[in-house]
């Protein structure tokens, strides 16, 4: 038994050990990707759309901003600023709504946005957390993409409604009024229409849970148009908790109806108002019901209350006042006068999707936008914005070679902007630049010149921007003949040439090319969409309200891309589905998506990668969710196109938009999907989710910066998200995950002297994105996590002299380890106060290094360099200079700080002992060599010998400069003093040391010593 | 003979590791069973930990004192002067302020939160029931890319800018041998409020029969963690009551 026991215990430790190698089949992202961490650089100071805003019933502190493409906000200080509580799950957020009778812990959250433009993303399910929003669980509704509403029973936290909007693309039965009386566990359907018909508002009369109002909205969108309307669009009222419904239309306008908005007063539960989209204008607008919607009365069709219904469809009364009415809207309207006048919010960015009033002060509301959320302080006349909220939604992204780079990118209604990727301080709002209006898309940079493209709707401004000389001028392609229309995608396509710098291409239905920056353009295909009149018909869009802003726009091109190997190569894809390639510069061209497959014809075509490895190589991502497909698709040819294989597998969720090949590794794929990042180090046989600071946000766009490795993400909904330097990744294999410590190479790294003044004023309320470290980074893959025994790192320089310790990373997967190359602070001597200039560390010469891991018994040792920078002013010389006065003033403080210690062992001897003239005389030396009274603050006494000197110390090796003159000149000054001070106390301490023995540490003692 | 130790725990760990679920009860006994027995922590009377943390190429040593009582005191010393923060005699908390060095007390909010935790040593696990307090196992989770038990423990509500809130903390216990390789709970207060505090731990070694952690880093999640490196643990230190005593220090600034 005992033997057995024996070998059973051997084979579990075994298997143990067995089980901490893992091949990248088996290997999950979040076991492998360690410590490389993304980081948010925002901007946020044009923030984002949001969907849906709530208070808390009894903290007036906590505000919640549900939004389109950024997850969950929280704020606990009235608004002003607000922190990401939903960052593990899909982004776009339809409803959030506290349980009234637990609103500290229980929330829930129905995803999926329902102002449902274009450009909106889906939804995947209900929410629910019962901690505050630490831990969420799934409770439902997987197909539903997108809820309108949820509201738990103030009487009985176990009954939940929910209004279902559900899917836009196409039919579903998962729509409709639901209900749970088991605090989410099942679910009932309470009302339903049919396929195309959805819940677009629901209401509950806040005296009496039995009754509750559901808004149900038919509507369709397609890649090429939007209906909004029809004749299953109705107002219900139901009175015994969902069991029957009715409809409420005394008073309604005849025809079919459109989106309706429902709200009831809550100080009055019998007022109620409705938004109606009707078919005639006149009857359009705004009705009010005194009777708990027995009857209504049309109060008001202004345009401020019938634009879009579809984007603005949301009333909100006022909890303490029946006649205070605010309404969503291009500019967001107010009425004091239950909704028969109205008059525009104040100044703020526009688009109104959502208003609450906050629970105790009624001239206090919070105020979702396009734009991100604003505060009003007083009743809505003035809008102040919340500046911590990086919800900004990219539609593209782009680098230049700068040092830092710059990222360039269009937002939704929210014109375009670059920024550095880096700046002193941290990414702050100041460091972004404008660079076009409108809604913004691609921006792009001249490779060589400083001018800047960009664009808004459909190419309807194509900007071309000298920043140095600020002179814009527009540039886009126009018809050059009376019957050609140029038919322009919403987000229309730009690039540029590795080959010419000058040379820009523009998409319609057909490629433009441009040899001089855009002054002239030349037709260089024929029409290469499928040119279906049938999706043409973009005056027709909108259903009962008309809706012809230009972003149904379709079969257009959407994806230039010209081989960086071969000029003559470039290839296109459509909105409708085609992939074509030309191999001599656009004389003839093929159309190879039927070359593809498994992919159903007409599928979007949303970004075509040109290989640099091979000119015949390319990468296409399909995107089918506006014809209701929410499958990925990635494929690669190798052939021109003839043919192409699938590289997607089913570790990817989420409809894909954008892939981005490196630059060295042909197997190391980044794939953007509606749900987050995943990379693949294998050609795209295993995909691994990336999770480290990455929140599942829609990727609509990826870049490679080539001189850093980092790769840049234009997200829809969380700005502009960086990972830095992937060049690790590159090395992933099976051997590698094989190894117990493995050392990824270290680039030679730059020695960063630079420094620049940067006042944070200002910024305690707003969002500062984070830098790109300068530090060198050690980075290694450990195959099992170090929980027991001791790890250690050092540095040392390749004598073996220890330079520093560093806390080594200890996680399964690749740990990254951050070295500022300096050595530590000298040891100062003690005084009444701090030494300052003793705090400064000294930076260590340029050279090669050496990190030493010590795991238990075994030592892995690894050696990286640091360069100094190449436009340094500095010669070796004056770097010897530096260094040598550096060190020798490093010793001497570290020299004196010796000799005040053994000054106190000796003074407090001789205290002991009586000996009151070789204390004071001990006493009065010490008061020339360290600081003996005062503080830290405006009570710092009179600098002494250790402070001149610590300063001195730390003005030189602060210093990005060789000592100056000046500074040699004070440090012989200082030195012979010091040189006094040491003979001084020589004398002293040789003469008591004569009469009575001291025990003292040694030099090196002292050193090791606290 | 540690090495030994740590053979004959991970041969215990892999034989207690059954295949079905984990309640978080068995969790937490298996953690005090692997890390010294749940006896031998009930008789600790006290915990100095020598530590260290690293900032920037300054090496800040630290002396932190825990006792049963629920007194604790960090001595961290700069440039040979010691400096006192989070010092707690059971009534006062204080720290020295870093601009005259003097004793200061902390605000009252701050120092009744404190209080509550003077039955947390020498784990907020030991006797959990007793205290009042909850667990729940929510579920396992990877962190530092490895499989856990996440445990949620909710502690004595605690009062946050004039208004009561739960304490919780969600505690990471690695499946392979149920020791905690990191905590978090949100930051309720200050510049970081909103964002989610992490500490690791790793690097547990055996003092006197206990495993303690001799690494951990502490920061906001996925954001920068600051090492704290242990050098030495000594189990029931003397230490005199004087030590914890808010100290008068009126007239200090007069004398030379």
């Amino acid at each position: 038994m005992k033997k057995l026991r024996y070998v059973w215990t051997v084979l579990s430790v075994f298997f143990i050990s067995a089980g901490y190698s893992q091949t990248l089949e088996e290997i999950d992202g979040k076991a492998l990707f360690g410590d490389l961490t993304a980081r948010h650089i925002g901007p946020a100071l044009m923030s984002g759309r949001i969907n849906d805003m709530e208070t808390h019933p009894t903290n007036s502190r906590i505000v919640y901003a549900g939004t389109a493409g950024g997850g969950v906000w929280k704020s606990s200080d009235g608004g002003t600023t607000f922190n990401p509580i939903f960052d593990d799950y899909c982004q776009s957020i339809g409803a959030v709504a506290l349980d009234p009778n637990d609103p500290d812990n229980t929330i829930y959250v129905g995803t999926g946005e329902t102002w449902t433009r274009n450009s909106v993303s889906i939804g995947d399910g209900l929410y629910k957390t019962t901690d505050g929003g630490a831990n969420w669980n799934k409770i439902g509704f997987e197909k539903s993409e997108r809820i309108a509403n949820i509201i738990v029973n103030p009487n009985n936290s176990q009954e939940i409604y929910v209004g279902v909007l559900g899917a836009l693309w196409g039919d579903s039965e998962e729509r409709g009024v639901y209900k749970s009386s088991d605090g989410g566990a099942t679910w009932g359907q309470l009302l339903y229409v049919d396929p195309k018909t959805g819940c677009a508002d629901l209401a509950m009369d806040p005296t009496n849970p039995n009754v509750l109002y559901a808004s149900m909205w038919e509507f369709r969108r397609t890649g090429w148009s939007f209906e909004s309307g029809g004749d299953k669009s109705a107002l219900y009222k139901s009175t015994d908790g969902g069991k029957t419904w009715n409809k409420i239309h005394n008073g309604f306008p005849e025809g079919k109806l459109g989106r309706l908005a429902i709200a009831v007063a809550p100080s009055n539960p019998n007022v109620l108002y409705t938004v109606i989209e009707a078919e005639k204008d006149e009857r359009k607008g705004l009705y009010r019901s005194n009777d708990a919607g027995a009857s209504w009365e049309q109060l008001n069709n202004d345009f401020g209350i019938t634009v879009r219904p579809f984007y603005f469809s949301r009333i909100v009364v006022d909890p303490k006042n029946e006649d205070v009415v605010v309404k969503g809207g291009l500019s967001g309207s107010i009425s004091r006068d239950g909704g028969k006048t109205f008059k525009n919010l104040g100044n703020m960015h526009s688009d109104i999707h959502d208003i609450v009033f906050n629970i105790k002060d009624s001239d206090i509301m919070y105020v979702g936008t396009d734009g991100g959320v604003y505060r009003t302080w007083d009743g809505g006349t003035t809008m102040e914005i919340v500046e911590n909220l990086p919800l900004s939604q990219f539609y593209q992204v782009s680098v230049d070679d700068a040092e830092p780079y710059n990222v360039y990118g269009g937002l939704q209604d929210n014109g375009s902007w670059w920024g550095p990727s880096s700046s002193p301080n941290g990414v702050e709002a100041r460091d972004w630049n404008s660079i076009g209006a409108g809604d913004g898309f691609r921006v792009l940079k001249h490779p060589t010149k400083p001018i800047i493209y960009s664009e808004m709707q459909g190419a309807e401004s194509v900007w071309r921007i000298d920043t140095e000389r600020e002179l814009t001028k527009t540039i886009q392609p126009l018809p050059v003949s009376e019957d050609q229309k140029l038919r322009w995608n919403w987000n229309a396509p730009m690039a540029i040439s590795a080959h010419q710098p000058d040379r820009f291409y523009m998409g319609s239905q057909y490629l433009h090319k441009s040899e001089d920056m855009g002054d002239t353009w030349e037709i260089i295909s024929p029409d290469l969409t499928t040119n279906d009149p049938a999706k043409q018909n973009q005056e027709d869009s909108g259903g009962l309200s008309m809706d012809n802003s230009g972003a149904e726009n379709h079969t257009t091109i959407f994806t230039i891309a010209e081989s960086t190997l071969d000029e003559n190569v470039i290839w296109v894809g459509t909105d409708d589905g085609n992939v074509q390639v030309t191999q001599d510069g656009g004389k003839t061209w093929t159309n190879t998506v039927a070359n593809i497959p498994g992919l159903p014809k007409n599928t979007w075509c949303y970004h075509i990668e040109a290989s640099v490895f091979d000119k015949g190589t390319a990468y296409a991502v399909f995107d089918g969710h506006t014809m209701n497909d929410m499958t990925p698709y990635a494929f690669k040819t190798t052939d021109f196109g003839k043919t192409w294989t699938n590289i997607i597998s089913d570790d990817v969720v989420g409809f894909a938009r954008n892939i981005q090949e490196d630059y060295e590794n042909p197997d190391l794929l980044f794939l953007g999907t509606e749900f987050g990042l995943y990379i693949t180090m294998d050609g795209g046989k295993n995909w691994k989710k990336f999770t480290n600071n990455m929140p599942a946000v829609a990727v609509h766009f990826i870049e490679l910066h080539k001189r850093t490795n980092d790769l840049v993400m234009g997200t829809h909904g969380r700005g502009v998200i960086i990972l830095d330097d992937i060049s690790p990744l590159r090395s992933i294999n099976n051997e590698v995950l094989g190894k117990t410590l493995h050392f990824f190479e270290t680039p030679d790294t730059e020695i960063s002297e630079t420094s620049s003044f940067s006042g944070n004023f200002g910024t305690e309320t707003q969002f500062v994105g984070s830098n790109k470290t300068k530090d060198v980074q050690i980075k290694y893959y450990l195959n099992k996590r170090h929980t027991f025994g001791k790890m250690t790192m050092v540095i040392e320089d390749m004598e073996g002299n220890q330079i520093a310790e560093l806390g080594p990373g200890k996680s399964k997967g690749i740990n990254v380890v951050n070295w500022n190359y300096t050595r530590k602070v000298p040891k100062v001597a003690k005084g009444k106060t701090f030494s300052f200039g003793g705090f400064t560390a000294p930076q260590v010469p340029a050279g090669t290094y050496k990190a030493v891991i010590t795991k238990g018994k075994e030592t892995f040792e690894h050696t990286f360099n640091l360069v100094y920078d190449k436009n340094s002013p500095l010669t070796e010389k004056d770097r010897e200079l530096k260094e040598a006065t550096t060190m020798k003033l490093y010793d001497m403080t570290q020299e004196l700080a010796y000799l005040v210690y053994e000054l106190d062992e000796i003074m407090e001897n001789a205290n002991t002992a009586g000996d009151k003239k070789t204390a004071e005389k001990l006493n009065s030396l010490k008061e020339t060599l360290v600081i003996t009274t005062g503080d830290n603050y405006v009570g710092a006494a009179e600098p002494q010998l250790r402070e001149r000197m610590a300063d001195l110390y730390s003005k030189i090796a602060s210093s990005y400069d060789k000592p100056s003159a000046a500074e040699l000149q004070n440090l012989e000054v200082i030195a012979e003093r010091f040189n006094t001070a040491k003979s001084d106390f020589a004398k002293l301490k040789d003469k008591y040391l004569k009469k009575q023995a001291v025990t003292l540490m040694t030099f090196e003692d002292f050193l090791e010593s606290k | 003979m540690k090495a030994l130790k740590l053979t004959i725990t991970l041969i215990a760990v892999a034989l207690a590791i059954p295949l079905q679920a984990q309640t978080a009860d068995e969790i937490i006994a298996n953690y005090f069973e692997n890390t010294g027995g749940l006896d031998n922590w009930k008789s600790l009377e006290g915990i100095k930990m020598s530590a260290k943390v690293n900032q920037g190429g300054m090496e800040i040593p630290l002396e932190i004192y825990n006792l049963k009582d629920g007194r604790q005191m960090t001595k961290i010393t700069f440039q040979g002067k010691e400096i006192k923060q989070g010092v707690f005699d059971g009534e006062t908390l204080w720290s020295h302020n870093f601009m005259t060095m003097k004793a200061e007390k902390s605000d009252a909010e701050q120092t009744s939160n404190f209080k509550l935790n003077t039955n947390d040593f020498p784990d907020s696990f030991v006797d959990y029931k007793d205290k009042g307090y909850t667990v729940e196992l929510l579920g396992t989770e990877t962190i530092d890319g490895t499989e856990t038990f996440k445990i949620k423990l909710v502690k004595e509500p605690i009062t946050v800018d004039g208004n009561q809130q739960d304490d919780v903390s969600y505690y990471f216990f690695d499946k392979d041998n149920f020791v905690p390789i990191a905590m978090q709970s949100e930051i309720k207060s200050g510049p970081a409020k909103g964002q989610v505090s992490e500490v690791t731990m790793s690097d547990y070694q055996e003092v006197s029969g206990l495993y303690f952690p001799f690494s951990m880093t502490q920061g906001v999640k996925d954001g920068q963690a600051q090492p704290i490196t242990i050098d030495a643990i000594e189990l029931n230190p003397a230490i005199a009551d004087t030590e914890f005593a808010f100290p008068d220090e009126v007239g200090e600034t007069e004398k030379q």
